[in-house]
């Protein structure tokens, strides 16, 4: 059975497309769905190409580097599991792969947690807009895994911006 | 719709207490404020043929609601949905109206969003994780602040926005609140009581978050020609527009930016074109305020100020009594009660009736000293037109522009 913070994980029998996602990961890569007629890629799993609505998808993997566009760092745990692990930072990371498409503002942005090497909440004072990241996996059991971050050694976009304390 | 301004209004405005502890279900105080509402009005049973309520699979559904108060239905909907219901489902009412479905329609909202459903749904998650949760929730993301709190983090790095400039929205509204009897929260506060209150998820702190609270609010459309009849000067309709979207993406709006920029930005053009006027028009506004932060970007969507400099209009004084165009003069979510937004529509009914239930003895009747000091007045003078801009989420608003 899979789990994640001691919390059962299911992909229902008629969901393919997150359990390849979270299958892929658990080998250690990070897909995403690429359009069969326009080869862009999207992100989070949709039913349809919002750029040209084809139905068709396959996977494509990236290289799970980025950038982190925003974050926010969650003091007050709502969900049972989470609350142990106070103060986390959730980042919203822009992947190298299909920036500024289709527009400039936009790009493939995907949520995660941001973890330090033992997977624990990286520091907040680590934590910045600008700061590169690289994915790593967290191991959920039954052969699948859960794309996260963590600070990857090279130096940041511009000057790390984080909220002023 | 450009050719329905001014033929329809609100006419009836109902609301239960706001409390932490109703101890009644959704039922009870759907009725109290529906019924409420058609005093107010000075409607009776047979008059109401129409009911449009919204949920989150918290509440009592319209039939119910309707068959306790003796009230037989021509037309009904109960939707699924939370902020920006309420001026969607006015458009709705009035589409209704006009294809004959129905001739006065009320519209509710009832809830114990503190002792049974809250907004963040504390101890309400389920024990797993799949389908949808596989996107945010597994990635620690489990509340409507915790949601929207990448749109702010993104906006204050984009601008330069503080804390502190937006704390403002915090102190005004409970100014406000100061002069609402019924407010859950009536007391004032500094911006230093907001950016000292304790970190709810960066960069909101507990007192840029609004109060949970058990309620039932209700309003009541109907034609122009049926409201000229009833008890009060009828708040008629200029335009509205309902949960107008961004582009998002497997529901994902984060993809598409910039994401500092919220949906009023493509509901503005919609409202303000069947309203006919802009917002320098617009003397009161009750911009949604699930939290500091919310309220701003919505200012900002709707052009009250220019994009990036919402930091600065929340903070200059112009949203408080007194200042040019006051927001939230109820209180708001921040510190009247949490209502899903219907409450901010009843306040401008109030505010264009003249009839802010402030402190002022003969409030009833109009008189009002215009004294915004505490426990004191909080009408605003001569009010002629009003705009409301719901939110259920970044890229999702609702608009609502009404003149008496
Ligand atoms: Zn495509």
């Amino acid at each position: 059975m899979a789990e994640y913070l001691g919390v059962r994980v299911e992909v229902a029998s008629n969901d393919p497309e997150h359990r390849e996602f979270l299958e892929a990961a658990g080998r250690g890569q990070f897909v995403v769905q690429r359009c069969p007629e326009c080869q862009k890629l999207r992100y989070p799993i949709g039913s349809a190409c919002p750029f040209c609505q084809s139905l068709g998808y396959e996977w494509a993997e990236v290289s799970g580097r980025g950038t982190i566009y925003s974050y926010e760092v969650v003091h007050h745990g709502i969900h049972p599991s989470f609350r142990p692990i106070t103060p986390y930072p959730v980042v919203l990371v822009e992947l190298d792969e299909q920036r500024g498409v289709p527009g400039p503002a936009d790009g493939l942005r995907v949520l995660g947690l941001l973890v330090d090497a033992e997977g624990r909440p990286e520091d907040e004072e680590r934590t910045g807009i600008g700061a590169r990241v690289q994915v790593e996996f967290a191991d959920l059991g039954d052969g699948l895994g859960l794309p996260r971050f963590r600070l990857a050694d090279e130096p940041p976009e511009g000057e790390v911006w984080r909220y002023p304390d | 719709m450009p050719g329905l301004r001014d033929q329809y209004a609100i006419v009836g405005i109902g609301a239960t207490e706001f409390s932490r502890d109703s101890g009644r279900t959704t039922r009870a105080l759907g009725v109290e404020a529906v019924r409420a509402a058609m005093l107010d009005a000075g409607l009776g049973a047979g008059d109401v043929d129409g009911m449009l309520s919204y949920h989150g699979n918290d509440s009592t559904s319209s039939p119910t609601i309707a068959g306790d108060l003796g009230i037989r239905l021509n037309f009904y909907m109960d939707c699924s949905g939370g902020g920006s219901s309420t001026e969607a489902l006015i458009g709705l009412a009035m589409g209704a109206i006009e294809v004959g479905m129905c001739q006065t329609v009320v519209i509710f909202r009832a809830m114990n969003g503190y002792t049974e459903a809250r907004i963040g749904g504390t101890g309400r998650q389920a024990p797993v994780f799949r389908g949808g949760s596989l996107d945010a929730a597994i990635h620690g993301m489990h509340s409507a602040g915790q949601s929207f709190a990448p749109s702010f983090m993104r906006h204050m790095y984009e601008y330069g926005t503080t804390s502190e400039q937006v704390a403002h929205v915090k102190v005004a509204h409970s100014k406000h609140a100061s002069n609402n009897p019924r407010a859950f929260y009536p007391q004032r506060v500094t911006v230093e009581d907001v950016v000292n209150s304790r970190w709810i998820t960066k960069p909101l702190h507990l007192l840029d978050c609004c109060v949970e609270t058990d309620n039932g609010v209700a309003i009541i459309v109907t034609s122009a020609d049926r409201a000229r009849d009833l008890r009060h000067k009828p708040a008629y309709i200029m335009g509205v527009a309902g949960r107008v979207n961004k582009e998002q993406p497997g529901g994902y709006h984060w993809t598409r930016g910039p994401i500092s920029r919220v949906a009023g930005h493509y509901a503005a053009p919609i409202v303000f074109g069947q309203a006919g006027v802009g917002p320098e028009d617009i003397e009161v506004t009750g911009s949604y305020d699930a939290f500091t932060f919310t309220t701003m970007l919505q200012l900002e969507a709707y052009g009250f100020c220019k994009e990036g400099e919402g930091g600065d209009y929340v903070s200059s004084g112009i949203i408080e009594l007194g200042g040019a165009r006051p927001n939230n003069t109820h209180g708001g979510h921040l510190c009247e009660g949490y209502t899903h937004g219907i409450g901010h529509v009843v306040e401008s009914v109030r505010q264009l009736r003249g009839q802010a239930d402030d402190y002022c003895p003969n409030w009833e009747q109009g008189e009002h000293t215009y004294d915004y000091s505490e426990h004191g007045c909080r009408q605003v003078r001569d009010v002629e037109i009003t705009m409301n801009l719901g939110w259920a989420s970044p890229p999702t608003g609702s608009a609502l522009i009404m003149h008496n």
